[in-house]
This record gives structure tokens, C-alpha cells and sequence, in this order.
């Protein structure tokens, strides 16, 4: 039995390899000269140069400064001399610093799991044939749309003031405790805000994905015999496995710089127990610590820039879309 | 008319919303300006009038400064101010334009400017010599400059216990001066079923501001303490005859057995809950500052408050109270305008108007003349006030790179107090080393 539904996969992959060669074929825009080569209109480079400077002078310019003064012992204001790597040996050696970095990819990868897990199965169900399909998409949508800050500060009431008053209501002791005050689960809190927050842009995609899977698979597998689990596992799973892939790689890279919904919720605490990275460089901005935290922040990008070298890796081999 | 621009806040403003009513703060100071404008252009103004740019830090004050502004701009035509409350006050310095005047929070951050002699001296200006010796003596407890008097300090905000007085009298309880008599008035309201201290811990600032600086300051010299971490520098640590985990050890204990006076659910409610709590009488005594009286009041405005220093020691001698410089003002040194600014200042420094923005914000005076405080809400603090026993609070004084708050968070609700205490003298070590 197994055979038939492996060659039901082979051929939906190579489905996508055709589409693939289809579109790099043929490039935009391009046209060819007399000789054959290709000449492509000057039009195109205008439109990317208002973008372009934009770029440089919002994102590129003040990242090289950043740099530059992560090499120095500059405040944000006044004179300043270089130190070398000072910044750079002590960030590794503080723990405040050391203790952002665990808590941050502990975060990002706990909440990963969950919401593509949750996503996923949520987008199976979406794209079945149920009544109520576009009233519940629409539903599941609505968390994209409110700011990470509100969020925050609803749930922080939610979770201060209405799940003690239920557990206390229902007796359930470990529930009328806030679990922002805990420092020992604070950032399961955060877990929860987060992925109720980011769940609705992975359903989309993977509903994305999901769709593009042409019937024939289904019908193949149905053919061959295939039950619903062993579709999913079999058929389902492998075709939309680039879109998993996509999820997984972005949703870690925008976990890792957690900011708005810890400031809404715990504000890094109690304690220091939800400090992220992002949180520890901001504090160089109010600290007068500027340098100091511009070495940690390079140091997040090298970390930021890794990651993306490695998505970028991954999608272009098996997995691209 | 040069206004400065408001700077692009780079971070992710959680008060979205602020920038907005800022922008509408500004339409309403344009509005009194040219009201300005039009009194003083019946005098004939228009030559040789200067303008300068008045930077003020806090935002239930900005109609107040607007009349105040307005008042200045009408009665002469040398001067004509613009209030900025809006811009920020980093990249101003960073610029180089910082505002003419600034009128602002003086605190740790606010001092580093100062330590880089971005502001002017202001020692020969007679408004100098009336500010109390030990009020200015304030200001260079965070840094100085040598040879300059560079920041007046304009108000004074003195916190301590804030109380309900007929809680206290209901059961018979005297304002306490020693630590055995609060812990005695503790158990004494816990006995009569009320909740003796209301606590929100879930702000980390709050407990910061109230717990920790006033059991700290009850009982450690707070700028001795600070003198000595500073030179021992590096060595902070289990070794050195000053550190936190030795020499505050003993009052953040006493903290500790304070914390467990408080609400059962003080973990999960912050300032505000705080306010409308001890408003509506849910517990006897609050450890906040004079800027939680408005808030109270807002709930309930005829509750009978008042105020005395925490009692950290049997001594009542020893009682003092927490204060911040509120408000302070300066002129940097690179402003364009130094002269037109010194006389700004020398209008906003006039006794009556000093007095008359302290009635205002419950503030107490900072100079030698000062009229006394008349609020029943902090009365308690005028003779403590005025004998100079008072401090800054430990947690304003530290480094902002040293998430103090958040330690003291996680000691009062349930963290290990010596290894905390221990963790914040190596962030201090590290930071000497940086430094």
C-alpha cells in the first residue's frame, strides 16, 4: 500500500517543480536584444531608488553608526573613545545579559512549537469542507489586527484580575494566583499573549498552502486507500512542508525580538525573570549605556543574520515554494 | 517662529496615544502664545525680541506653565517664550540646540548632562543664593561640575506613609515613631480585620519609590553609601567593607517583614488598583509619593489623609522623609540665548510664583523663604522638611543599566534577599569596570 501513495507524493512534487521552471523562465520586464542578451528597461532601477535611499538612510546608516559606536565608550551625547572590544568581553561575561539570550530562545522556540502546531491543525480544519468557513477564517483573523500593546494590556488584566477571580470562584488554588506574579511562569504568559497574537498570520499561509495542493493528490490517496490520519501524514504534511519551513524560520526570527507584549505584560518581570534581549539593549538608550548595549545589539544581529543564512539555505533546497 | 520638531521617538512608544495628545498639547501652547503675542504687540513689540524654547518634563503641569508663559510673554517684549513639552531631551543635547530653559525632573539620567558641563553656571544669579544649602546639596548627590552651580532646584516632592486617619483613630492608633510602634499599629489593624499596607508590587517602580528607599533611607545614610560604593568601585562585592548585601542587608529584612503586613493579592495589583484600593478603604497605610494624593482623590476626594516618615529604628530622632527634586531648572551651556533665558528663570524663581505652583502640585519650597505647606495631606513632612531631614531614595540613585526595580520586585515577592543583594553589588562591580 505504501507504494501507490508515495508515487501520489512524487507526483505532486514534481507539480511543483514544473510550476517552479515556469516562473524562473522568464524574468519580468526583461527583454532580449538582437544578440540575445538581456537588456532590461532603466525604468526598473528608478523604481527601486526612492526605496533604496530610504533604506540606506533609515536602516543601513544609523546600523553602521551602531557599530561604530559599539567600539567605543560613547553615552548617546558628548566626547567618547574607542575601547576596543571592552563592550564586547563584558556583555559575555554579564549575566544579566547571558540570562536575556536563554530566556529570549527558550521563549522563541517554545512559542514556535505551539503556534505552528495550533496554526496548522487550525488550517486543516479551515480549509475542510465545514459550514461557517469564511464567518470562522474571519474569527480566527481578528487577533492580526490589534496592536501587540493592547493585546498586552488586556490580558494583563485578564490575567490579574479574571482568571484569579475564576479560580478563586471555582476553588482551584494554583488558578487565583496571577501567573504574572509568578516569576517561576511569567513567561508562559508571555508564550500565551504571543502565539494568540501571531497564530492568525501562520494559519494564513499554511491555509495558502494547504490550497495550493491539487485535488488529484487527495483523490490518488483516496484511491489507494488512505485514511484521514495517514493523508495528513503522508500527503498533506510533505506538500506544504516549504510553508512549515517558511513558519517555522520567520515566526523564531520575529519571536526572538520580543519587546511590546513583555512591556505590556510583566515589563521583564517579576525580578528579571522576562528580560528579553531587546528589552536589555533598550535599557542602553535609557541608561546612558548606549556603546555597551550597541555590542549586545551587534551581536543580536550577527545572531539574526545566521538565522536568515540558514532559512535561506534550507528554502532554497527541498523546501522552496 | 522656531518650534522644535518633535523628535522621532525611536522606540516602540507603549503610550501610542501620547504622542497625539502632545501634538494637541502644542496647538493649545501656539494658542496661548499668540494670545501672548497679541498683549504684547499692543507694547510695540517686534524689534529685538528674543525668542527661546522652554522645555517642561511633566505633563499635569503644562496648562499651568501655558498661563505662566503667557503671563511672561504679555508683561514685556524682550522675551518671548515658546513651552515645549514634547521634545526629547537626549537627541536635543545630541544636536546641539537643546531647549534655552529647562524646567524637568532632575534625576539620575538628567544628570549626566550636568557631569559633561552641558549646562551653564548659574551661581552668579542672586536666585541662587536663596536656594536652602541642603536642597541644592540634592543636586550634587547624583554628580557635579566643578565650579558651577548648574541646576536650581525649583520643587521639592517629599513622600512617605501616606495614612487613613480615621482607620488610625477608629482603632486607637497613634502615629507611630519608632519601628515597634508600627509594627504594633500593624498588628493592631491586622487584628481589627483590616489590611495594614497595600501593597503593588506588580509595578516594580512602586515598591522601589516606597518599601525599599524608605526602609533604606530610614536607616542608612543614603549619599555616604553611594560615596563609598563609588570608590570602592570594582571591589563591590562579598569583600568590601560597603555593599549592598552588608550594608543594606538589615533594612531590606526589615522590608521583608514590612511586605507581609500587605494584601494578600499585592503580587498582582499595580499603582493604579493602588489608588482606587486605598481610596475606597481597603487598607490603612500606602507607601507612595504626593503625586498618588491627586489619583486617590480622584475616587474618593473627601478621605481624610495624612502623612508621616516610616519608622525604621526605636529612635524618633532618626525619622526622615523621601524626597526627589520634582522640578530644577537650567540653561545649557549651548543655548543661544543664555541672557534671555536667565531672565526667564529669574521670572520663574519670583517667591510668589514658586509658592503658588507648590500650593498648586503639593510641592514643598526650595528655597530659604519658601512659604510652608497648608495641605492636610502633607503637613506631616513640613517639620521633617524643614530640619533637613530628608533623602533621595537609593533606588533613583543607582545606574539605570542596574534593573534595580526589578530586583527589589523579585526580593519582596519571595526572591533570596542576600544573593539578590549579592547579584546587584556584582552589576555594580561589572559596571565600574565598563565605566
Amino acid at each position: 500500500m505504501s507504494t501507490p501513495v508515495t508515487t501520489a507524493a512524487a507526483s505532486a512534487g514534481s507539480l511543483v517543480d514544473e510550476a517552479e521552471h515556469g516562473r524562473t523562465d522568464h524574468l519580468a520586464g526583461a527583454r532580449h536584444d538582437r544578440r540575445g542578451r538581456v537588456r532590461v528597461d532603466p525604468i526598473y532601477y528608478w523604481f527601486l531608488v526612492p526605496t533604496l535611499v530610504l533604506f540606506t538612510l533609515a536602516i543601513t546608516v544609523p546600523a553602521v553608526l551602531g557599530i561604530f559606536y559599539s567600539f567605543t565608550n560613547f553615552i548617546g551625547f558628548g566626547d567618547w573613545e574607542f575601547v576596543g572590544f571592552t563592550n564586547y568581553v563584558a556583555a559575555f561575561s554579564d549575566p544579566a545579559i547571558l540570562a536575556s539570550y536563554g530566556f529570549t530562545f527558550g521563549f522563541a522556540i517554545v512559542t514556535v512549537l505551539l503556534v505552528n502546531v495550533i496554526a496548522f491543525l487550525l488550517a486543516v480544519g479551515l480549509t475542510a469542507k465545514i459550514k461557517l468557513k469564511a464567518g470562522l477564517r474571519a474569527v480566527f483573523v481578528i487577533p492580526m489586527v490589534i496592536s501587540g500593546i493592547v493585546i498586552a494590556y488586556v490580558f494583563n488584566f485578564l490575567f490579574s484580575n479574571s482568571v484569579p477571580a475564576l479560580g478563586s470562584g471555582l476553588g482551584i488554588p494554583w488558578l487565583s494566583e496571577s501567573i504574572l506574579a509568578n516569576p517561576d511562569l511569567a513567561w508562559l504568559s508571555i508564550v500565551i499573549v504571543t502565539a494568540w497574537q501571531s497564530i492568525p498570520a501562520t494559519l494564513l499561509i499554511y491555509i495558502a498552502g494547504l490550497l495550493s495542493i491539487p485535488g488529484e493528490v487527495y483523490e490518488a490517496a483516496d484511491i489507494d486507500g488512505a485514511g484521514a490520519v495517514r493523508r495528513l501524514w503522508s500527503v498533506t504534511l510533505p506538500l506544504v512542508s516549504g510553508y512549515v519551513v517558511i513558519n517555522m524560520i520567520l515566526g523564531f526570527k520575529n519571536y526572538l525580538n520580543v519587546y511590546d507584549v513583555i512591556v505590556g505584560l510583566t515589563n521583564g518581570g517579576p525580578g528579571t525573570s522576562t528580560r528579553s534581549i531587546a528589552m536589555t539593549i533598550f535599557t542602553g538608550f535609557t541608561g546612558g549605556d548606549y556603546a555597551y548595549q550597541m555590542a549586545n545589539a551587534t551581536i543580536f544581529f550577527i545572531i539574526a543574520v545566521a538565522i536568515s543564512v540558514l532559512q535561506l539555505r534550507i528554502t532554497r533546497g527541498k523546501a522552496a515554494i | 517662529m522656531p518650534h522644535p520638531p518633535i523628535s522621532p521617538s525611536r522606540h516602540p512608544n507603549p503610550a501610542a496615544g501620547d504622542r497625539r495628545m502632545r501634538g494637541r498639547l502644542g496647538i493649545a501652547g501656539a494658542v496661548v502664545l499668540a494670545s501672548g503675542l497679541a498683549l504684547s504687540g499692543c507694547s510695540g513689540a517686534g524689534s529685538g525680541t528674543e525668542d527661546i524654547t522652554f522645555l517642561l518634563s511633566k505633563p499635569e503641569a503644562v496648562p499651568y506653565f501655558q498661563d505662566l508663559v503667557a503671563e511672561f510673554n504679555g508683561s514685556q517684549s524682550e522675551v518671548r517664550v515658546t513651552l515645549d513639552s514634547a521634545s526629547n531631551l537626549s537627541a536635543g543635547f545630541l544636536r546641539g540646540n537643546p531647549p534655552d530653559v529647562g524646567l524637568l525632573n532632575y534625576n539620575y539620567e538628567m544628570a549626566r548632562f550636568m557631569e559633561r558641563g552641558a549646562l551653564s553656571d548659574l551661581s552668579d544669579m542672586p536666585e541662587a543664593d536663596r536656594i536652602r544649602p541642603d536642597v541644592q546639596e540634592l543636586v550634587d548627590q547624583y554628580a557635579t561640575y566643578p565650579g558651577r552651580t548648574s541646576v536650581l532646584p525649583y520643587s521639592v516632592a517629599a513622600a512617605s506613609v501616606i495614612y487613613n486617619v480615621q482607620m488610625f483613630e477608629e482603632n486607637g492608633i497613634e502615629v507611630p515613631t519608632t519601628w515597634d510602634e508600627l509594627i504594633a499599629a500593624c498588628d493592631t489593624l491586622e487584628a481589627a480585620g483590616i489590611t495594614p499596607i497595600y501593597g503593588t508590587y506588580k509595578d516594580a517602580w512602586t515598591v522601589a519609590q516606597g518599601l525599599f528607599d524608605y526602609s533604606v533611607g530610614g536607616t542608612t545614610d543614603v549619599p555616604e553609601f553611594l560615596a563609598a560604593l563609588e570608590e570602592e568601585g570594582t571591589e563591590v562585592g562579598p569583600d568590601s567593607p560597603v555593599s549592598f548585601q552588608k550594608t543594606i542587608l538589615d533594612p531590606v529584612l526589615q522590608m521583608e517583614e514590612l511586605a507581609a503586613y500587605s494584601n494578600a493579592d499585592a503580587a498582582s495589583r499595580g499603582y493604579g488598583d493602588g489608588n482606587v484600593a486605598f481610596a475606597n478603604g481597603e487598607a490603612a497605610m500606602y507607601l507612595q509619593g504626593p503625586w498618588a494624593l491627586g489619583e486617590i482623590a480622584k475616587t474618593s476626594p473627601d478621605l481624610e489623609l495624612g502623612t508621616f516618615p516610616l519608622p525604621m529604628t526605636n529612635d524618633p530622632d532618626d525619622l526622615k522623609v523621601r524626597v526627589n527634586l520634582d522640578l530644577a531648572l537650567w540653561v545649557p551651556e549651548a543655548s543661544n540665548s543664555k541672557e534671555a533665558a536667565r531672565t526667564f528663570v529669574s521670572y520663574l524663581m519670583q517667591q510668589d510664583v514658586m509658592d503658588a505652583y507648590n500650593a498648586a502640585f503639593l510641592g514643598f519650597g526650595t528655597t530659604t523663604d519658601a512659604a510652608p505647606v497648608t495641605d492636610e495631606r502633607i503637613l506631616g513632612m513640613q517639620e521633617y522638611y524643614d530640619a533637613g531631614e530628608f533623602y533621595q531614595g537609593l533606588s533613583r540613585s543607582i545606574p539605570l543599566t542596574i534593573p534595580i526595580d526589578n530586583y527589589i520586585q523579585a526580593m519582596v515577592t519571595g526572591a533570596d534577599i542576600p544573593a539578590t543583594l549579592a547579584t546587584i553589588d556584582a552589576d555594580w562591580a561589572r559596571l565600574a569596570l565598563r565605566g
